[in-house]
């Protein structure tokens, strides 16, 4: 693999994900057969493959909310171990968005994104409030501050989770196929704020199964089937010129 | 680009989360242990300071207790005096679940009616009693129960029914000479009409013709019941059977039931282990166990081999009694299940007073069943009271039993209705559209849907009305907590006693949830 | 002991359709051969009982004057009399209290005139038929008939010409409340009671009395201030958004319990010598020590040195108690153990950490305090081991159980549904086994097994053992109520707030908790009603609660008046008294519920 396949402006900077092997068993299921793979800072890489494949299980062991079995998982320098220093230090610089969005129910949108940098950052609670609303004002809901997550559409709740994640300042964000549970015309307004934030420099890892987005956005998309990384490659490569059986399969089938 | 995998470093002690976490839980169980082993130790020398060691030689000796009411009012041992009340609390607790139910599932479909008044009656009913403690109510009951008219001489005699202040009496059917017996020629009826029924079942499905497997199942039952009520007497031989195993565990050495306990622990710890590993056996090979996978282990080592030393520790423990002799616990073990085994014999053997042990005031004899009516008689000087020949429902029965069912009838209704009004309302209508009528289709459409959501919570009331009986105490109803409660100010044994309750209670709870949750298992299998 | 089975929403109330009572009638009563059968069988029922009823509460042989003499005894026992301005003055803050609450909360909200006139109908025609069926004189019948009738008229007219109006809800409820306050008022100043009293041969009879001034003057203060203070909140709330009034009075209901119980009620013999030599030394050094202590623990750059120092501290508030020290000292070093523990999550810098460290000097000034309090001398002084009694008595025993399992409950549910095996199976066993057995067993254990289980020196009074006891048996339950709320909740939240980089106890007290209480109000409301009506078993145990009155002390009475065989009258009366407590309980909660529910899901 090289460098050759940059969409974008962007320069890629130094390895900030680095997996070296990693294997994970749910009882005697193995979802991830050794993978090895390298993220830079500031790339953007689109993880795609049919499900059960085991991508979702590889970016959750990368903030650990899945702890690997075997292998080696380095974060910004860091390795993930049992030691709750580091997973804490990780949780803090590693964001994430999931499928069903997840917020707090029972907390205003606004709380919902001040709650974390307050607690765990330890900002004071107006200055929290004043990056919440600014990163509402960048998703462009700012009028929905005081409301109940209840209260809003899922294309506006997928967008205050991310707002929530970026609240953090994280050095990474891991989207968790952020539209699956969208309906079709809320899908766009939240892959636009992922294009901004791919345009704005985050490295981001992204499982989802918009090929438009993978296409546009990518620095690199892996393929991934039985726990492994069966191809990985430019957009332009990937998409036009898949090398393996199993690559082409899938793709004909979602294309 | 190079990628630097650097070295595996070591996570120290104190960082390490599956280690912290181990070290908290073992922390906190030591402390609980520990302050367990303060009380149970001091609560050991002030009782010995005060002359009084436990002991469980009052289950076989007299300890003097007299009770009201039950199979036996002046039980010969502790233990006896115990299964009196065991059989008391049963009595009201079963009578009371099956009344309760039918009150409170009539209560909750009135409380759906639209007919105006009865609806008015069913609400009044259920916020009136559910919001009045269960105690005041029984000692209501019972207040009223004492205003009836008493016995006097003038009323010596039998009769059919009779009520006075002292309860109310009625004729009945109850066990007879040759009862056990018989009950095993029903039961074994019972099931080879259940193996009979399951063919005629099958020969329908594969003939198309009518089994009447019902009919069957019902015809032999009957045929064995008749059967056994001739032929009963020829189960005598089982007797000598039971009577064999009696002198068996008898003649065991003591030791061989702490042996049987701590095989069962160490049996049981490794078979655990075992399938633990079984489940973590993956393809790819042995071994893929988390630390936390590996102090499961540990842990379920541990306590087998802890359970196993347990039992020969305290199989060996001597107690001292109150008669002044010792008998450890292995001894007791072994003298509860012979006495059982003995029991038994004795009761195929014909020998009525082990079954229903009567009073001084008359024995039941004939057959497996006789009819009797109750009859007023005068006591040695001259009282008026109950002979013990019919039904006497006495007064604290009456107040406990009516309380507890009047009480738990007003939640199951509560619980009925909310089950009846969970079912989706489009079955009503499909049903409707279908003609049948309100009384049709609730019962053959609604009640059983509903059954499904209601079973669950009816089980914590039927739970929760076998645990309220034991208020019977108040009203001097002899329950297990009210003969234990003699018993401990007779003997001084409190410890033993509240183990007692403890062990009756919750195997009595865990009981009643095994029933419930096989019915639920059912009704999901049936769902599927 | 599941009160609320089912949401108050599923009811289906019998709508009366606007037309004509015959039409009503024959869709109601009789809309077939079956209904109409059991309209006939029901309203024979009906008849008779409500007719057994009244013969009972006015039978004039009845002895209500066990009741009514008594009263005090049912009440507060022993209280000494000219000490029982306490007594109004607890009474009435809680009055004031609540109804300044409703005032800022708005709970009353409005009533639709078509339901009020229903109300009304319901209960003129219920005075009618009082008066045709009971056997009343011939002027007290007349006088209940004509009553009956003009309320009956009275609700029929603002049924019925209203018009369209009758469906807005324009009547607030609290004036309603208002005037029933007044009628009660009214009633208690001109309605006589029955009385013992003697004949001149000295034979015991019953008269008619007026209800006694020292009763009725206290109660109209009371009302009356209710009132004012209900105009004036309103007044109040219309102008402002009412944030502080609301902490205010939140803060006011928490601290009113234990403050108006060992304060106000006991009167503290507070000892000047032991103040200046024990608690403000005690006071003063662990605000000082704990505020530095704290200040570097919660520091981020201390890093992990601050949980050794937590743990060494837990370890040695451990160890302090095999040690001889006041109490409360041996309580603050575990506090702050805690504390220490807690502050890496809840500390920080700036604002967060300086909250942090006033709600450290706040808990020590508040355990201080309390422990002065509780370890004096109460000046109110009474006969019997524990200074109130009667209703008085379960009210704390159920109060303060209550409050007291709330935290070990959901200690509990959390360690029953943690991933750590140890605490899962510490505390399925703890709940399995208290849920196994009941509440009666365990009183007799707290009162024949505790005593001698306790160390030497160390002596537990039965108000206090029956209080132990109901609290570990109903965190049991409340326990079980708690762990359904948790497992209610998406494992999504926790994997929410575990990417956030929350703490397993941040995501406990923001996440997790917060959500799963919300879910089981029913619940929880439901087991506190279920606590209330539980207190009634400690007369089993011989403490001195309402019950106790009511159906021992009171008709074993023979003297200045024998009350012996009045159980029935005086059984039905606590009876009342326990419904009135449970069904207005029930009845808040329900509005309560309905108003924390709005907006948030």
């Amino acid at each position: 693999m090289s460098d050759n396949g940059q969409t974008s402006e962007r320069i890629l900077g130094d390895p900030i994900v680095i997996t070296e092997d990693v294997k994970k068993w749910f009882g005697d299921f193995q979802a991830l057969k050794g993978v090895t793979a390298t993220v830079r800072e500031r790339e953007v890489v689109v993880i795609i493959g049919p499900s059960g494949s085991g991508k979702s299980t590889y970016i959750r062991c990368i903030n650990r909310l899945e702890a690997h079995q075997e292998g080696t998982i380095i974060v910004d320098g860091t390795e993930l171990t049992n030691d709750i220093k580091n997973v804490e230090k990780i949780r803090s610089e590693v964001g994430m968005v999931f499928q069903q969005f997840n917020l707090f129910p029972h907390l205003t949108v606004l709380d919902n994104i001040t709650l974390a940098p307050q607690w765990v950052r330890k900002r004071p609670k107006a200055e929290a409030e004043e990056m919440g609303m600014a990163l509402l004002e960048q998703m462009g809901i700012p009028e929905q501050a005081s409301k109940y997550p209840g209260q809003l559409s899922g294309g506006q709740q997928q967008r205050v989770a991310i707002a929530r994640s970026l609240a953090m300042e994280p050095r990474i964000m891991l989207f968790d196929e952020p539209t699956s549970a969208l309906d079709p015309e809320m899908i766009k307004e939240v892959l636009d704020v992922m294009k901004d934030l791919a345009a704005s420099g985050m490295t981001m890892i992204v499982v989802t199964h918009e090929m438009g987005f993978a296409k546009e956005v990518a620095d690199r998309v892996m393929f991934f089937d039985y726990g492994t990384i069966v191809e990985e490659g430019t957009p332009e490569h990937f998409f036009t010129n898949p090398q393996h059986d199993r690559t082409k399969l899938f793709l004909s089938q979602i294309l | 680009m190079t990628v630097q995998v650097r070295e595996h470093q070591k996570t120290p002690l104190w960082r390490n989360a599956t280690v912290l976490k181990w070290a908290a839980q073992l922390f906190v169980l030591g402390a609980i242990l520990a302050v367990f082993a303060l009380l149970v130790s001091q609560a050991l020398t002030n009782f010995a300071s005060s002359d009084i060691s436990f002991g469980w030689q009052w289950l076989s000796s007299p300890t003097g207790v007299q009770l009201r009411e039950g199979i036996d009012v002046v039980p010969d041992s502790g233990a006896r005096a115990l299964l009196v009340g065991i059989v008391n609390t049963l009595r009201v607790a079963i009578s009371g679940i099956f009344a309760a139910t039918i009150l409170g599932t009539l209560i909750g479909i009135s409380r759906l009616s639209k007919n105006w008044i009865v609806n008015k009656i069913a609400t009044v009913y259920i916020e009136t009693i559910r919001n009045i403690p269960l105690l005041v109510q029984i000692f209501f009951w019972s207040a009223l129960a004492v205003t009836l008219p008493a016995l006097t001489a003038d009323d010596v005699g039998e009769y059919f029914f009779k009520v006075s202040n002292k309860g109310f009496a009625f004729a009945g059917i109850f066990p007879g000479l040759g009862w056990l017996p018989w009950l095993m020629f029903v039961i074994v009826g019972f099931f080879v009409g259940r193996y009979v029924a399951k063919r005629r079942k099958k020969y329908q499905e594969d003939t198309g013709k009518p089994g009447h497997g019902g009919r069957y199942w019902f015809g032999i039952v009957l045929l064995s019941g008749i059967i056994g009520w001739f032929a009963w007497p020829l189960l005598g031989f089982m007797s000598h059977v039971f009577g064999a195993i009696e002198s068996f565990v008898d003649g065991l050495p003591p030791v061989v039931f702490p042996i049987i306990i701590a095989l069962a622990a160490i049996v049981g710890s490794m078979w655990w282990i075992r399938n633990f590993f079984e489940s973590r056996r993956t393809p790819a090979g042995f071994g893929k166990m988390t630390d936390d996978d590996w102090f499961r282990v540990i842990f379920a080592g541990v306590s087998g081999v802890t359970v196993a030393v347990l039992a020969f520790v305290v199989g060996g423990f001597s107690l001292e009694t109150v008669a002044g002799d010792t008998q450890s616990v292995a001894e007791l073990i072994r003298t509860v299940i012979g006495n059982f085994f003995g029991w038994l014999s004795a009761a195929f053997a014909g020998d009525v007073s082990t079954i229903v042990a009567e009073t001084q005031m008359r024995v039941r004899e004939g057959g497996p069943l006789v009819f009797s009516k109750p009859a007023v008689v005068l006591l040695g000087a001259g009282i008026p009271q109950y002979a013990r020949t019919g039904l006497v429902i006495t007064v604290p029965f009456f107040a406990i039993w009516t309380g507890v069912t009047l009480y738990t009838a007003a939640f199951i209704a509560e619980i009925v209705r909310g089950g009846i009004l969970a079912v989706p309302k489009g079955q009503t209508e499909a049903a409707q559209a279908m003609g049948f009528r309100r009384g049709q289709y609730l019962r053959l459409i609604i009640l059983p849907q509903a059954f499904r959501i209601i079973l669950p919570p009816m089980g914590n009331q039927y739970l929760n009305l076998a645990k309220n009986t034991s208020l019977g105490l108040a009203v001097a109803y002899a329950d297990i907590v009210a003969v234990g409660f003699t018993i401990m100010n007779q003997t001084g044994q409190s410890l033993p006693v509240v183990v007692v309750w403890m062990a009756f209670f919750v195997t009595m709870s865990l009981t009643i949830s095994a029933i419930v949750n096989y019915y639920n298992r059912k009704m999901m299998l049936v769902e599927r | 002991m599941t009160d609320m089975m089912v949401a108050p929403e599923l009811e289906i109330p019998p709508e009366p359709p606007p037309k004509g009572p015959a039409l009503w009638m024959r869709e109601n009563l009789f809309s077939t051969p079956a209904s109409a059968f059991m309209t006939i069988v029901a309203s024979i029922i009906v008849v008779l009982a409500y007719r057994g009823l009244l013969a009972f509460v006015f039978d004039p042989k009845g002895r209500w004057d066990a009741v009514t003499f008594n009263m005090k005894l049912l009440m507060v026992q022993a209280y000494p009399a000219e000490d029982l301005w306490r007594v109004w003055l607890s009474v009435g803050f809680i009055i004031v209290l609540a109804a300044a609450s409703f005032a800022v909360w708005r709970l009353g909200g409005m009533a639709e005139p078509r339901n009020v006139g229903r109300g009304l109908m319901g209960l003129g025609g219920a005075i009618v038929l009082g008066g045709v069926l009971a056997p009343f004189s011939t002027s007290g019948r007349i006088i209940w008939i004509v009553t009956g009738a003009v309320i009956l008229a009275a609700g029929w007219a603002m049924r019925n010409l209203t018009g369209e109006r009758a469906k807005d809800p324009v009547i607030p409820t609290m004036g309603l409340v208002g005037i029933a306050m007044l009628i009660i008022i009214a009633l208690i100043w001109t309605v006589d009671l029955p009385w013992p009293s003697r004949d001149v041969d000295g034979n015991q009879i019953i008269v008619q009395e007026p209800i006694a001034t020292t009763t009725t003057i206290p109660w109209t203060l009371i009302f009356a201030l209710a009132a004012i203070v209900y105009v004036i909140f309103r007044l109040l709330g219309a102008r402002s958004s009412g944030g502080a009034i609301k902490g205010t009075l939140t803060t006011l209901w928490v601290l009113s319990f234990p403050v108006l119980l060992l304060i106000v009620l006991r009167d503290p013999d507070l000892d000047t010598s032991k103040v200046v030599s024990l608690y403000l030394p005690v006071f003063v050094v662990f605000s000082v020590v704990g505020w530095l202590l704290l200040a570097f623990v919660s520091r981020p750059k201390t890093g992990e040195v601050g949980r050794v120092i937590g743990a060494v501290l837990l370890v040695v508030a451990v160890i302090s108690f095999a040690f001889p020290m006041p109490f409360v000292i041996r309580f603050l070093l575990l506090l702050l153990a805690l504390f220490a523990l807690a502050a890496p999550t809840f500390g920080g810098e700036g604002a967060a950490n300086r909250r942090y460290l006033f709600g450290w000097v706040g808990t020590v000034l508040v355990t201080t305090v309390a422990a002065l309090v509780i370890s004096s001398e109460s000046l109110v002084e009474v006969p019997g081991s524990f200074f109130l009694g009667g209703l008085s008595l379960t009210i704390v025993l159920a109060f303060t159980s209550i409050v007291l399992s709330f935290p070990l409950g959901i200690i509990l549910a959390l360690a029953r549904t943690s991933t750590m095996p140890i605490f899962r199976l510490l505390a399925t066993t703890y709940i399995e086994l208290v849920r196994g057995v009941p509440l009666i067993t365990w009183l007799l254990v707290a009162f024949l097994m505790l005593p001698v289980a306790l160390p030497n020196g160390i002596e537990v009074g039965g108000v206090m053992r029956a209080i132990g006891a109901m609290t570990l048996f109903n965190a049991a339950y409340l326990a079980e109520n708690v762990r359904g709320g948790l497992q209610s909740i998406h494992t999504g939240q926790r994997e929410a707030s575990k990417a956030l980089g929350l703490s397993t106890l941040q995501e406990t007290v923001f996440i997790t908790l917060p959500q799963a209480l919300r879910a089981v109000i029913p619940a929880l409301v439901g087991q506190v009603i279920a606590t209330f009506k539980d207190t009634s078993l400690v007369t089993i145990v011989g403490l001195f609660d309402l019950l106790h009155m009511a159906r021992q002390v009171i008709p074993a009475q023979s003297q200045p008046f024998s009350f012996l065989g009045s159980i029935k009258w005086t059984l039905v009366f606590a009876a009342l008294v326990y419904w009135v407590f449970t069904f207005t309980f029930s009845r808040v909660s329900q509005r309560l519920e309905k108003k924390l529910g709005v907006g948030e899901r």
